[in-house]
């Protein structure tokens, strides 16, 4: 119930945090190709304060996933610092940075990416078993309250192919939240949903911004532009326009 | 080379590991094949031909002493080629200090004609000259000789006498001495007489002028001349007819050489199953590329040929690997059952047919098993095929055994991943769970049957409670026996029997019509009530004490007379004696023992009062080395008594040899399961590397969310610890009615039955060797799991 009316409610612009949550300092990202060094992402500098709300918009390989990629230590930079939380993850080793992703970032995909062999509820749980902050005897408990958060409790112990794209993908929200982290990062998550179920995933984004979270997503719905505290929008590795979203070209 | 051969090479090299894996247990399955075919074809050959050089005799008439006019007139008989006499005799050796060894000494008098049953000298002397020795190869090691040694021999009349070790000799119709715990020397008349014995030759060995090969016409040719010497006054106490042609262990060459063939056939089946695993995981990656080439104008056929070609070049591959190997294999295989079977290889040549069986064989199993998936991929429709993401697609979820296995719960969610991505690919998963099931099922059967085998030979040694048997080869006083052998300290109880041939002559009214009157078998009259012969019943009952007329039939003469059945009326013909009596029963005894009837000794006593010619002994030691002193001190106690023992038998070094011949097929099954578990682990080895390929994407979500190396490691390795305790759960279920059936089988070859047992130090054993194969198998594909930057694996397609 309260997820729903969670969904339902109006857009508020939520509290901002004068810290800087995510910092980026001349990031630049270049691939090996059989073509030569491709640049994927070229001298971004990029502060987002805690409890924003930002969309990274831009065309098809304009470097919008590889940016969410280096915030979440998913990819690192070829040049440049990425500060998340206080930690400087460029020197981070795989596993350091997989034990701190679990802890401090939540990601979701555009494909939902649930584990097919897991229910709903074991789907939230399994990060929370790989990061070990919560008991496991409070998981099943935490599990089911962020189901609830976004609407999906019933489905609680049903496997993600019983499960509508809408369900998954607000399972894969409530996975993303598993262990309480302060950042989520979301790539094109209403990518694979029709229009309505993507409002109400980004409905539900606003509710987690409004409890304090950082949100980073990688969007092309320009509809629910008004719901972000700033849009960032790239163009072949380059940032080329950051503001809010009635001021988006401000920085062009 | 064409594009599509290209195609067919560099998709079979961009998968190298998973391809190499293939190719190791197709390799492995035609070097199995190929070695075992080829060891059967040359075997079977060189058997057959080694023994039939020796002019094996049809029979043997075992009578008092063969002289010159017994063998003129046999040898003068149309239907009789040869004839020649010869003697056996029984005695000890002592190996070493207060260590003796069986001894058995063929008598030949003219070492320079020797027609039948031949020898082959090898080294030293030929013949052996008197007080010489000549001894077979094999022995060689059992007595620790060299030639020119000296040894301490004791015969019938009990003296040490010593024999000088000439020369050595191959005599192919002899078992492994080895083996058989025994020596074989072979000497002259003259050598006996020192040896106290009579220089007469008691066995004439007879050979049929045609038909050498038809029993029927050797035993009605045999029947003949023991019926012509009986008129002409001399006394034949019984005939022995070999198999015609074929050598003494002609069969169990054959049931090992049979097993080890359907061992080969197995493994090749099951890397055959790894290839289809193989293909398959590829056709599901290729559906895409599949598409495109069919959208390029190329036919379900053209395209299909690609796959094919790409099996049958692995298969190829394969077979350059394994045919060498499986060369070796069959000489080392030949060189070790020659040895086994105490005969040489002397030619090696493989039949060219074997080869190209085998080349058939090797590129025909991949071929075959890809052919399935091959059909069922290039069936797709373009559109299909295009749109296919290149993973396949998962429907987890939609069966009942999906449901039913959501439902099953649990408090790490990794264990719980790792356990239902088990059950993802199900037809992946049981073709997996079957190789490993296999190599479980072979061990386990292994140890089963040998604990079956030491179980049974436990029981029904223990209702032997005799530990030392004295056959005095004539009748003695039984005062005079007693006298000696309970005066001997550690005697706990002997029991004094009359041992006699005997025939199963037509008799009674409810007897049956017995054909064949030449089989002859030894008679034991006992006391009903023996305190040393305890008989384990396979049928009916035992001999009752007041009762006369019993005969319990061991079962191997239960065996050879089948249309006997207990309650039947038989007349056994033993020398002069009769007996009117009825079977009341069948003992079983250790391995294929020799044919006895058990009657009481009652029967014999009229004929024989107050005498006795064997003696069971029980004693308190039953250490080597207490036997030995035992054995000395009864024989020195006989001396006393003037009597002349002509072997003393352990119990325990009859064990010793049954155990040994046991020893060959534990060894093998245990060898073969240990091979089949390494097709085994290929196969996991495959289909985990499959599993991670599949699951790259996946496996970059769990890194994605937080999941650390040793994490991602851990699903990878317990999802193939899933799948090989699957495995052994199976075999475990399997392994009781496998190994019961081959029991039952083994039994009836020794005309009785295996007690059977199953060995939990096996099931536990089998356990701990597939979590091995598991951690072992997962490594590579665990450690490829571990290489892909979660990059990567996010944008894997």
């Amino acid at each position: 119930m309260e997820a729903e009316q969670l969904i339902q409610e109006p857009f508020r612009t939520p509290r901002l945090h004068s810290f800087s949550m995510i910092t980026l300092t001349q990031v630049a990202k270049n691939y090996d190709t059989p073509a030569g060094d491709y640049p994927a992402l070229c001298g971004v500098d990029l502060q987002i304060a805690a409890g924003e709300f930002v969309a990274i918009v831009g065309k098809s390989g304009s470097g919008k996933s590889t940016l969410l990629n280096l915030i979440a230590g998913i990819d690192r930079p070829s040049m440049g610092e990425v500060v998340v939380n206080g930690a400087n993850i460029r020197e981070f080793s795989e596993n350091r940075l997989a034990l701190w992703r679990g802890k401090n970032i939540g990601l979701v995909f555009q494909f939902f990416q649930l584990m097919s062999t897991l229910t709903a509820a074991e789907n939230v749980m399994l990060p929370m078993d790989f990061a070990r902050i919560i008991s496991p005897r409070q998981r099943r408990t935490r599990a089911l309250e962020l189901l609830e958060r976004v609407g999906c409790t019933r489905h609680a112990d049903k496997l993600p192919s019983a499960l509508s794209g809408g369900e998954q993908q607000r399972v894969a929200i409530a996975r993303a939240l598993a262990n309480d982290p302060p950042v989520v990062l979301a790539d094109e998550p209403t990518g694979n949903l029709d229009s309505s179920t993507g409002k109400a995933i980004f409905t539900l984004f606003g509710s987690l911004v409004r409890s304090g979270k950082t949100l980073v997503v990688v969007t092309h719905e320009r509809d629910v532009a008004e719901k972000f505290t700033r849009v960032v929008e790239l163009s072949d590795g380059a940032m080329i326009a950051a503001g809010t979203p009635d001021r988006q070209g401000a920085t062009r | 080379m064409t594009a599509s051969t290209r195609k067919a090479v560099g998709d079979a090299w961009q998968e190298r590991a998973r391809s190499g894996f293939v190719v190791a247990a197709i390799a492995l399955g035609v070097a199995a094949f190929l070695a075992l075919l080829a060891s059967y074809a040359i075997l079977t050959r060189e058997l057959h031909s080694g023994y039939l050089a020796t002019n094996p005799a049809s029979a043997i008439l075992h009578t008092d002493a063969v002289d010159d006019h017994m063998l003129a007139a046999v040898g003068a008989d149309p239907e009789v080629g040869s004839a020649e006499a010869k003697r056996m005799v029984f005695g000890r050796i002592e190996v070493g200090p207060a260590q003796w060894r069986n001894l058995l000494l063929f008598v030949v008098s003219d070492y320079g004609s020797i027609r039948l049953n031949k020898i082959v000298p090898e080294q030293g002397a030929w013949p052996p000259a008197t007080g010489e020795m000549l001894i077979e190869r094999d022995a060689v090691q059992v007595a620790h000789a060299r030639i020119g040694q000296t040894f301490v021999v004791r015969t019938a009349d009990r003296q040490e006498h010593t024999l000088r070790i000439s020369g050595r000799v191959h005599d192919v119709g002899q078992a492994q001495a080895r083996m058989e715990n025994s020596v074989y020397g072979y000497i002259t008349p003259r050598t006996l007489a020192q040896l106290g014995q009579k220089p007469v030759l008691d066995l004439l060995y007879i050979q049929v002028a045609t038909n050498k090969y038809d029993e029927a016409h050797i035993r009605h040719v045999a029947e003949k001349v023991k019926q012509r010497l009986e008129a002409e006054g001399y006394r034949i106490h019984g005939v022995d007819v070999p198999v015609p042609g074929k050598h003494p262990h002609a069969d169990l060459m054959g049931t090992l050489l049979l097993a080890m063939f359907s061992f080969g056939v197995l493994l090749l089946a099951l890397s055959g199953v790894l290839a289809l695993n193989f293909t398959a995981a590829l056709m599901a990656a290729q559906v895409r590329q599949i598409g495109i080439m069919k959208a390029l104008g190329g036919t379900r056929g053209q395209v299909a040929r690609i796959y094919l070609l790409q099996a049958l070049l692995l298969g190829g591959v394969a077979t350059v690997i394994g045919a060498p190997v499986g060369i070796w294999g069959t000489l080392l295989l030949c060189r070790y059952m020659g040895m086994f079977l105490n005969f040489d290889v002397t030619s090696f040549g493989i039949p060219g047919w074997v080869f190209v069986l085998a080349a058939m064989v090797g590129l025909g199993v991949p071929v075959i098993a890809s052919a399935f998936p091959v059909w069922r991929r290039t069936s797709m429709s373009v559109r299909l095929a295009l749109a296919n993401t290149g993973t396949p697609q998962d429907h987890f979820g939609r069966s009942v055994v999906d449901r039913m296995l959501a439902g099953i719960g649990g408090g790490v969610r990794p264990v719980i991943l790792s356990v239902r991505n088990s059950f993802r690919r199900r037809t992946r998963l049981v073709l997996t769970c079957t190789t490993l099931t296999c190599a479980g099922l072979l061990f386990m059967t292994a140890l089963n049957l040998r604990t079956s085998m030491i179980r049974t030979f436990d029981r029904l040694f223990a209702a032997q409670k005799y530990e030392l048997t004295v056959n005095f080869g004539e009748m003695y006083p039984v005062e005079k026996i007693n006298r000696a052998i309970l005066s001997v300290p550690g005697v706990i109880r002997s029991e004094n029997w009359i041992v006699t041939q005997a025939v199963i002559a037509r008799t009674g009214r409810r007897a049956p019509r017995v054909t064949d009157a030449s089989d002859t078998f030894r008679v034991f009259a006992l006391p009903a009530d023996s305190k040393l012969f305890v008989p384990v019943l396979a049928k009916g009952r035992s001999l009752r004490s007041g009762e006369d007329d019993g005969i319990l039939l061991n079962q191997t003469l239960a065996a050879q007379n089948p249309q006997i059945k207990v309650g039947d009326h038989l007349m056994l013909q033993m020398g002069s004696a009769e007996m009117k009596g009825r079977v009341v029963g069948v003992d079983r005894e250790p391995m294929a023992p020799p044919p006895i009837a058990y009657v009481p000794i009652s029967v014999l006593e009229r004929v024989h009062p107050g005498m006795a010619n064997f003696t069971g002994i029980a004693i308190k030691k039953t250490e080597s080395a207490s036997i030995e002193s035992m054995r000395n001190a009864i024989d020195s106690n006989l001396e006393r008594e003037g009597i002349r023992g002509v072997g003393i038998s352990s119990k325990s070094e009859f064990r010793v040899a049954v155990d040994q011949h046991m020893l060959m097929i534990y060894i093998f099954l245990v060898l073969a399961s240990c091979v089949v578990a390494g097709v085994g682990g290929l196969g996991l080895a495959t289909t985990m590397g499959i599993n991670v390929l599949e699951r790259r994407r996946e496996i970059g979500i769990l890194r994605a969310i937080g999941a650390t190396s040793r994490m991602i490691a851990a699903i990878v390795v317990l999802e193939a610890v899933v799948i090989a305790v699957l495995s052994w759960g199976a075999a475990v279920l399997l392994a009781r009615p496998l190994s019961e059936a081959l029991a039952g089988m083994m039994g009836r070859s020794m005309h009785g039955a295996f007690d059977f047992s199953v060995a939990p130090l096996g099931i536990l054993v089998c356990l701990t060797a597939a979590l091995l194969v598991a951690a072992t198998a997962s490594l590579l594909p665990a450690a490829s799991a571990l290489r892909l930057s979660v990059r990567e694996a996010l944008t894997y397609e």
